[in-house]
């Protein structure tokens, strides 16, 4: 078996583009891309990275941006208050909501710019009233991504990253899932993305599996054409004919889209290739579930790994539990379930919380991010109490990532079942009482037309 | 019957912003009758048990009206009477004498007028009308309040106009307002609650925001500070969508139309929202009761912090648009 620090030696080759120069490192670089495994730092050594570098990102957008800096001062919080980690909650968090209340037009690239930490680069706006697309295509041509989710409700998250900030993300996606994953990885494989192909699309969790294509030698992708602001609103409701046209068209591709994977796994099992597929839950279901029909299977074993992510409906009244899900890609794929691993993230975040293999508990990278569990009036709970989820994000430097979600999870100290030393969150993630029910995954299977899994 | 040039002229036609804050409401609530009939149908049916709010008893007398009482007749923009907001009404005229108009200074008028209307209207889902109905009654919309404080200002010579915004709230009155599906559906696809707004009053120069709409009690039950003359609600207790805040003189035409027909087509659920509101304020007295206005809010006051950060539409130079 490969040793851990070649396994990631190797990956980091891969991915050099991703990594910023050693001399330039900041304390958050320092937490991000100098240890060797995120989820197994010795706990004093990933405090200290963790205080340095939230600290760092907190005095950062205190000074570069107003809107957080005019929030602190509501809050009567400067950087000189945070002398250690003790005082992490005292810096003002950000409800994730406020993310998606933007105007339209020119006003909306104006919002996008007054939310960005830092300086900007020179963005031309073709257009005196854009779209949302216009706009966010005119940031991208400049360097800054906007990425969004998850507009089940009809409003978008819109978050924006420089180039810095996105490829930290990204790096951190991938190391994350691969670190679980020892030792399946390697660059000489295939990969199947069960998302928009990110090179086509701004939904975060497409986009944000570039690095996938680095990271693997022979990417395929589910959703291959262009998936922007107007395709999801036509897709999940569109009216008119136009709607109902790339309605019709969606439902069609989706049915060839399972086809196609299914023939793309035909090809694996009789080359022997090694193999992961990576994103959302609901199209490998209904993979699975038109394998069962025609009462063929697989037996991948330790060759193939699957890594999920982004919500697990897979009807509109459906929600499948994770551990049926494994059960399936065991029974159908023959994939054991240390290689099937479900992801918690979110366009507001950079912090990747993955499955372990053992318990299948999701881990936090402690070492650049501080999660909190909160009560309904934002106080901080302890330990095993259920709340609304919030976090200090120090990887986010175009945005504040201090941000509340309208997710309910439960903070564990450490797992309950392996031996990694950081907090965990309890696999089942809920939507708080009274939240839209969002995640990407939720907004592809939207776009897709529901109908595919039947 | 309004001329055009006074429709113009005091602002009856709802700005830009509104205007298409009103085409998109009324669209998603179209597309959400269309795809919603059944639960349409459950919702506008009374239950046998009848409806459960009932209104409670005014919370003041209404003062006796003279006709020799003095009021301000000028036909100036923020002093003239305007749609919804007769300040010439003798109820209004009545009772800002009562809250001494004439004997007090501006500043303390406005002040004695943001009191009565922050904390003797109750608040009550309906479709507008007049300030002297709203007087009559002692209830009604945070819109109503703010006409109440409004045509007060006006009637005692003192220019007040009206901010109103689209907004998102903290998640104790979402709680309150998000009573059914429907009102959940409606919420998701805007994104945030269709309007609202506070009262300015024009003081030594200067507009001063008066946010009349929460009583005490709701504050209270809601573990926010109780707003005093002066402070704005933003940030505190709901976040204003950015790019809707409008500065008018008179509340727009096409505001009541949604809410009448809110009101016809789902009168359990305005019923169930008023319900709601009535809880909140029985529960906001109890802790008042309890501690004291004044504690609860010294000490609401020093562990408070806002919700939501304000955000900042400024320009930027490095944002070219090309035409």
């Amino acid at each position: 078996m490969i040793d851990f620090n070649q396994y990631i030696s190797n990956y980091e080759k891969c991915v050099s583009k991703y990594i910023p120069p050693k001399q330039t490192w900041t304390p958050v670089d320092e937490a991000i891309f100098k240890p060797r495994d995120l989820y197994r730092i010795p706990l004093k050594e990933a405090k200290e990275m963790q205080f340095k570098s939230i600290k760092y990102a907190f005095n950062h957008h205190y000074e570069k941006n107003e809107f957080y800096n005019n929030f602190c001062k509501e809050h009567k919080v400067t950087p000189k208050d945070i002398k250690s980690i003790d005082d992490f909650n005292k810096i003002p968090l950000i409800p994730d909501k406020f993310f998606k209340d933007y105007p339209k037009g020119k006003d909306f690239a104006t919002w996008i710019a007054n939310i960005y930490t830092g300086e900007l680069p020179e963005i031309v706006i073709k257009n005196n009233k854009p779209t949302y697309d216009e706009v966010i295509d005119a940031f991208n041509k400049a360097g800054i991504c906007i990425t969004f989710s998850s507009g089940t409700g009809g409003k978008h998250t819109f978050i924006p990253r420089d180039q810095r900030t996105f490829y930290t993300s990204e790096y951190a996606a991938a190391k994350s899932l691969l670190t679980m994953i020892y030792p399946l990885w390697e660059y000489d494989a295939f990969g199947y993305l069960l998302m928009p192909n990110p090179k086509k699309t701004n939904v975060y969790a497409g986009k944000a599996l570039e690095i996938y294509f680095d990271a693997v030698k022979d990417i395929s992708v589910a959703i291959d054409r262009e998936v922007n602001t107007e395709l999801i609103r036509l897709t999940m409701g569109g009216k008119g004919i136009k709607g109902k046209i790339i309605q019709l068209l969606a439902k069609r591709t989706s049915v060839k889209m399972i086809d196609d994977i299914i023939k793309w796994l035909e090809l694996r099992e009789k080359n022997n290739d090694k193999f992961t597929m990576v994103g959302a839950p609901y199209i490998l279901y209904a993979v699975m579930k038109k394998l069962k029909r025609e009462g063929r299977s697989f037996n991948f074993g330790e060759k193939a790994g699957i890594g999920t992510g982004g919500g697990w409906k897979v009807h509109e009244h459906n929600r499948i539990p994770f551990d049926d899900f494994q059960k399936e890609v065991e029974e159908v794929l023959g994939i054991p379930g240390k290689y099937c691993l479900d992801v918690y993230a979110m366009v507001e975040g950079n912090g990747w919380m993955v499955h372990c293999p053992e318990g299948h508990y999701l881990h936090m990278p402690y070492s650049y991010y501080q999660p909190f569990v909160l009560d309904e009036e934002f106080n901080q709970l302890g330990y095993d109490e259920s709340g609304r989820f919030a976090f200090l994000d120090a990887a986010a430097g175009s945005y504040p990532g201090f941000i509340v979600t309208g997710d309910q999870v439960k903070l564990l100290e450490h797992c309950p079942v392996c031996d990694r030393p950081g907090p965990v969150l309890d696999p089942e993630v809920k939507r708080v009482k009274g939240e839209e029910i969002r995640g990407c995954a939720e907004e592809v299977r939207r776009m897709l037309s529901s109908d595919i899994g039947n | 019957m309004a001329s055009f040039k006074e429709i113009k002229e005091r602002g009856y036609l709802p700005q830009k912003n509104l205007r298409r804050l009103l085409i998109f409401g009324t669209l998603i609530l179209i597309k959400m009758l269309i795809t919603n009939l059944s639960l349409i149908r459950k919702l506008s049916q009374i239950p046998s048990t009848g409806k459960q709010y009932i209104r409670p008893p005014r919370r003041y007398d209404l003062p006796k009206f003279d006709k020799d009482m003095r009021y301000c007749d000028a036909n100036e923009k923020y002093l003239r009477p305007t749609l919804y907001c007769n300040s010439h009404a003798p109820e209004i005229i009545a009772l800002a004498h009562e809250l001494g108009a004439y004997k007090k200074s501006d500043r303390e008028f406005a002040k004695a007028a943001f009191e009565f209307a922050k904390r003797k209207i109750t608040l009550e889902m309906m479709s507008l009308d007049g300030v002297e109905y709203t007087i009559r009654r002692g209830a009604g919309t945070c819109l109503h309040e703010i006409t109440v404080f409004v045509a007060l200002c006006r009637a005692a010579g003192i220019k007040a106009r009206y901010k109103l915004y689209s907004l998102t709230m903290i998640q104790a009155w979402e709680d309150t307002m998000i009573v059914d599906p429907m009102v959940k559906k409606f919420q998701d696809a805007m994104g945030y609650f269709m309007i609202h707004g506070e009262g300015e009053v024009f003081l030594d120069g200067k507009w001063v925001v008066c946010d009349v709409g929460p009583t005490p009690e709701r504050q209270a039950a809601t573990k926010t500070p109780i707003s005093r003359f002066g402070e704005d609600s933003i940030g505190v207790w709901l976040n204003a969508v950015p790019g809707t805040i409008m500065f008018t003189e008179s509340l727009p035409y096409g505001l009541n139309v949604m809410m009448r027909f809110v009101q016809k087509i789902a009168p359990m659920t305005i019923d169930k929202v008023n319900k709601n509101i009535l809880d909140e304020i029985n529960r906001g007295k109890e802790i008042l009761k309890e501690k004291g206005e004044e504690n609860y809010d010294k000490e609401i006051r020093k562990s408070f912090k806002p919700k939501f950060p304000e955000p900042v539409l400024k320009m930027k130079k490095s944002i070219i648009f090309e035409k």
